[in-house]
Order: structure tokens, then sequence, then C-alpha cells
């Protein structure tokens, strides 16, 4: 294998960008209402140039306020979660490794599921009720983060094998919680849980949150993104790391809040969207290798693409009803592991 | 001329005061507003309003529970109605950041399934045909009332689904349209839509099983079918073959739950009503909803129809 220099690193994520580029136009075109790419590009000019004031309604309320805020969400809940993904396959040496491995997402689910029983017993205004999904969500998930960080020690550090399995009994656990308080909700909110459990980008979220959620990839991403290199010597087993002079703790600490902030982010904008954060880095550890200094930032790209276009099949398939974004990376997603698998081993 | 409205959700939303372009989100909404006769002003509605028949051709913007919003902003509504109990509050939340009014009714007794409808007239700009529509419906229930008073009334189990069985809790506008209709569902808990066993069922022994058309293809023959089901035949009530379909109206808050309400007093208090023997069904018989063609009623303001085409519209 050729070394990764940084030119042909550059090369390869300018090559998965332009793809990005190249859905996002796309997923701006396509949708449950016609319009012409070509007259929102004139508009668009048109306004440049300063000879009319506004967009035609139809394009300025259909692509730029409902569409284009949709996309941009599935790129940063994309990108957060394959980048997730790729951590937690990293950190903990297996390859059935996720986001939601560790609890993060049950755990918010259970924080969103107990913001909606408090909304509810609250007067609170829309603006607010709106926000306080998203924020039950993360605190949720950010409890659990905890609470499987200190299940997941060991003598005082952090162990691999009884983190996951620490992670896998949270989530059972938290699951019997969730179905209990399930049966206590009724009518809409019980439906727009069901809706939030799947995974779904469709309804639009505060423009604050969106900067928020921008902020908070790019900084842990960032950190995880430090310890790219040692993540590559980790892989070769932890002992063998340490010789290497890697501070295998640093990374473990560093990576499990980066990667589990990331995840409790997506989640709490979007529910639980599956498979992404399983198959997207897969799929690109094929394509460019395990190196993590592109593995991460390839996965975060290519993750955007993959919701992308997830998102805009639950859009356009059985339009004009909106499908969840999840049960289209599912139903995507696990015929394209298999056959992944199966290539690989064969 | 616009104007500052309270709705259910407890928001204020901002109205012109004669609506030109509507978009319901909810059947029950759909319905209502051919109820009042301001049909034309409909522009879109859900894949899910069948009633009347012609709402099906308007414009679909999707789901209940996930329409579509581009769909919805094509439409350039000036008035999107929503429930507080079909809708997503998302929904209400995303139409609001889009700058589209949305204006929210929420009904939980008879009595505001009425109240809203006269309230939604008001909005719509029509305020005459609530009135006149509520008034007609208000008569019918008391003249029901009248008949009904002396009668004892029938405890019945209403089944919303049978895998898994699910009924109505007390607060629901469905328990208070079977208390109307002189019956008393067994089910006392606060829950909207409880999950109920079979075993409690049994326990409290309901002399009545009441089945919505819709939710429960059921005729004679599909009740035989219910009752070979293992457990069912511990209930005496299937037994005895004591069941009623009512229309699929008594499970949406609109003016036409009246009529279910009246149908439903018919077949479990057929005493009550000796001077209308009701037309093609010996009166204590469940109803056998007939397989033919469906009558066309024009719309649902006219909708002192008798209860058996109802049954036949609704399927």
């Amino acid at each position: 294998m050729r070394p990764l220099t940084l030119t042909r690193l550059l090369l390869r994520c300018g090559m998965l960008a332009a793809i990005l580029f190249v859905v996002v136009v796309i997923a701006l075109k396509l949708g449950a209402v016609q319009v012409s790419l070509y007259g929102l590009g004139k508009d668009l000019i048109d306004v440049l140039l300063r000879r009319t004031n506004a967009l035609s309604s139809d394009y300025g309320l259909i692509v730029l306020d409902i569409r284009l805020p949709r996309i941009l969400l599935g790129i940063v809940v994309g990108a957060s979660l394959s980048v997730a993904g790729a951590s937690f396959q990293a950190l903990l040496r297996n390859p059935l490794a996720d986001p939601y491995v560790l609890g993060v997402s049950s755990g918010a689910a259970l924080g969103a599921i107990v913001a909606l029983i408090i909304e509810g017993r609250l007067n609170l205004s829309p603006e607010i009720a709106g926000l306080i999904t998203p924020f039950g969500a993360f605190i949720g998930a950010a409890i659990t983060i905890a609470v499987v960080y200190f299940l997941g020690l060991r003598d005082g550090e952090v162990d691999s094998t009884t983190l996951l399995l620490g992670g896998i009994i949270t989530v059972s656990f938290l699951s019997a919680i969730i179905m209990f308080l399930m049966t206590t909700l009724t009518g809409s909110n019980l439906r727009g849980m069901a809706f939030w459990l799947m995974g779904d980008l469709s309804t639009p979220q505060p423009r604050s949150l969106l900067y928020f959620l921008c902020i908070g990839f790019l900084v842990a991403a960032g950190a995880i993104y430090t310890t790219a290199s040692d993540l590559n010597l980790l892989l070769a087993g932890e002992k063998e790391a340490m010789h290497l002079g890697v501070d295998v703790q640093r990374v473990r600490i560093v990576v499990y809040i980066a990667a589990s902030i990331l995840t409790g982010l997506a989640v709490s904008v979007s529910g639980a969207i599956g498979y992404v954060g399983l198959l997207v880095p897969h799929v690109m550890r094929l394509i460019f290798g395990s190196d993590h200094r592109m593995l991460i930032p390839a996965s975060a790209l290519g993750g955007a693409i993959a919701i992308v276009i997830a998102d805009t099949l639950a859009r356009t398939v059985t339009a004009p009803t909106d499908l969840p974004v999840g049960a289209m990376t599912a139903a995507a997603g696990a015929p394209l592991f298999l056959y992944l698998l199966r290539r690989r081993i064969a | 001329m616009m104007h500052d409205v309270i709705d259910e959700f407890g928001r204020t939303v901002r109205l012109p005061l004669v609506p030109a372009r509507i978009v319901s989100l909810a059947p029950s909404l759909t319905e209502t507003i051919y109820a009042l006769g301001a049909q034309d002003r409909l522009v879109g509605d859900t894949d899910y309003c069948d009633y009347p028949p012609e709402a099906k051709k308007k414009a679909k913007v999707g789901g209940v529970m996930n329409p579509n919003l581009e769909e919805i902003a094509a439409l350039h509504p000036d008035l999107v109605l929503v429930t507080k109990e079909g809708n997503r509050p998302d929904t209400v939340r995303a139409l609001d950041t889009l700058g589209i009014p949305a204006y929210a009714t929420d009904a939980r007794t008879v009595d505001e399934v009425l109240s809203n409808t006269q309230k939604l007239a008001e909005i719509l700009g029509v305020p005459e045909a609530g009135s006149s529509l509520t008034a007609d419906l208000r008569g019918r229930l008391e003249a029901l009332h009248g008949k009904l008073q002396d009668v004892p009334p029938t405890r019945v189990f209403f089944v919303v689904w049978t895998e898994p069985l699910q009924s109505v809790g007390k607060d629901t506008f469905v328990a208070d349209a079977l208390r109307k209709a002189d019956a008393a569902s067994i089910i006392d808990v606060k829950q909207d839509w409880p999950l109920i066993s079979l075993e409690e069922v049994a326990r409290l022994q309901p002399e009545y099983l009441v089945f919505a058309a819709s939710h429960f293809d059921i005729g004679a023959r599909d009740f035989d079918a219910l009752a070979e089901r293992p457990g069912w035949r511990i209930l005496d009530a299937v037994r005895n073959r004591r069941f009623a379909v009512v229309s699929d109206a008594v499970i949406r808050p609109t003016p036409r739950i009246v009529s279910a309400i009246e149908d439903l007093a018919r077949q479990l208090h057929p005493s009550a009503f000796p001077e209308l023997p009701a037309p093609e069904k010996p009166a204590p018989s469940p109803v056998k909803p007939s397989t033919g063609p469906a009558p066309n009623p024009a719309h649902i303001s006219q909708s002192v129809l008798p209860s058996t085409q109802e049954i036949a519209c609704a399927r």
C-alpha cells in the first residue's frame, strides 16, 4: 500500500466532497414538489445581482426553507454518526460496534420521552417546547455516557470488553424502561415518539440548533482526528500500542467522550438512524484502507453522502408521504452490509 | 382582514377572517369542512381523508402523522387545520417555522365536538352554517336523551383493535359518545387508548361488544370467526352473540358522530325506539353492512341519513 501523503488525503477528500456536492444538488432538485434548478439558479443570480429582491415564493419556501435545512441537518447527522461509528469500531476493536452499541441512543430516547412527559405537564411556549425534546435527549445521552463509562472501568482503567458489555446491558435495561414509559404516552405524543425512535429528519430544526450541531461536530470530530495515528497503532493491540508509546488511557477517554458527544448530538435531533454508523466506516475502509487519518474524514463525508441519499429516497419514494429516514437506511443498509461481508470473505 | 384566535394548543394564531385556501391534516377536520359547506376552499387533505368520497379527490399532502411540508407549502394555504390528538406537535412547529398559519382543535367529549364544529365554522367564516348544523345536532342528542333517560345503561366493551386488544379510556370523546348512546364502557381508565387483557374483559363481563366498522371489518360471519379464537368464548357477550357495529364516525370527532350515537342507541336499546323500527334490519340483531354499491350522499350537512347507509359509506 502506498503511504498516505497530505496530497493524496486532500485529493481523496476533495473527491468525496465533490460527490457530496453533486448529491446535494440532486437532492435539492428532487422532492414531492417539482422545482426547476435552472429556474432556482436564475432566481438566485437575479437576487445576487439585485435585479429582484426575493426568490419567487415557491423556490424560497420549498427549496430554501424546507429542503435545504433538511439536507444540511442530514449532512451533520450522517457525518457525526459515521465518525462516531469509525471511532467506536477502533476503540472497541470490534467491527460490529456502532454509535448505538454503548447505549447512547437508548439514553437519548429515554431522555426524549421523559422530556415529552414533562412537556405535557408544563405549559410551555411552542418555541421552547420544540427544543425540549432535543435537550432531553442530549441530557439522557450524556448521563448514559457517564454511567457506561464507569461500568467500563476495571481497576481504574477503561477496559474495552467491559465497556462493550456494560453498554449492551445498559441498552437492554433502558429499552425496558422506554417500553414501560411508551405505554403511558398517548395520542400524538406516542406516535411522535415512534417516529423519533425510527430516526426522522422531516422536522425543520431551529437555525440556532443547526449551528450548535455544526460546532459540536467540528470540535468532537477534530478531537478524534488528533488521535488518528494512535488509533492506527491501537488496531495492533492495546499492549503493542502502549509499547509503541501511545497513551492508551488518554486515547480511550478522548475517543469515547468525543464519539459519544457526536452520537448524542445526532440522536437528539434526528432520533436513532440505524446502519449509517455501522456501514459507512466499513465501506470507507474497503475503499481507502484502515488508516484513521484517512478513514475519519472519509467516514464523515461518506456518512453525509449516505444520509442525504437515504433521506432523498425517504422523501420521494412514497411522495407525498414521508418515510422515516431510519427505515430507509435500514432497508438499504442491511443487504449492502451482507453483500460487503460475503464479498470480503470470498 | 386578519384576526387573532387561540387554538387548543393554547397558541395565538393570526388568521384571515375568511380563509380562502385551507389544508386539512385530519379526516375528521376534512369531514367537518364538508359538513359546513366550505369544501370549495379546501385545497388539500391527507391520504386518509375518505369521507365524504369527494374528499378523496382533493390534492393529497401525505399522511396524518407524516404530511409532506413541501406539498403543503406548494398549495399556499392561508390556514392549515390540525388536531391535537392525531397530528404530531412537530408538524405544527414546522408550520410555525415556515410562517404557515396552523390552527389545532381537540375534542374530548361529544359536546366539545359540537362546540369545536361551531368554532371551526367561525374560523372558516361561515358562523351561520355552524350554528344551524350544531343546533340540529344538539336537538337530535336531546331527543335521544329524552327517549333513553329511563332506560338503564348497557355495559359495553368498545373494541378498537382485537390484536392487541385495545379499548378507549374514559376521557375520550368515544367513551362520551357511548355514554350518550346510554352505554357505559366497562373500561374506566385515564389512558386514552389502553391495551386491555382478555381476562380483564372476562372479569367485567360486558353485556355487549361494540365495534367500529372501519377498524374492525366485522359482519356476522367475522364475529363467528372471532368467537372461534382462543379465549373469546369466555365472554358472555360472545356466547350470546351480543355485539353492535357502528359506523367509523364513532371514532371520528365530526358532526357525523351524532348519527353513530343514534345508531348505537337503537342497536343497544331497541325497546326505546318502538315508533321507529329501523328499516332493513330486525331491531336487536347486529347491523350487517350492505354489500351493494354505497349510496353517495352529496355531503355531510345532509347527515340525517339513515344509519345503515352511513355504515355502507364508511366502509
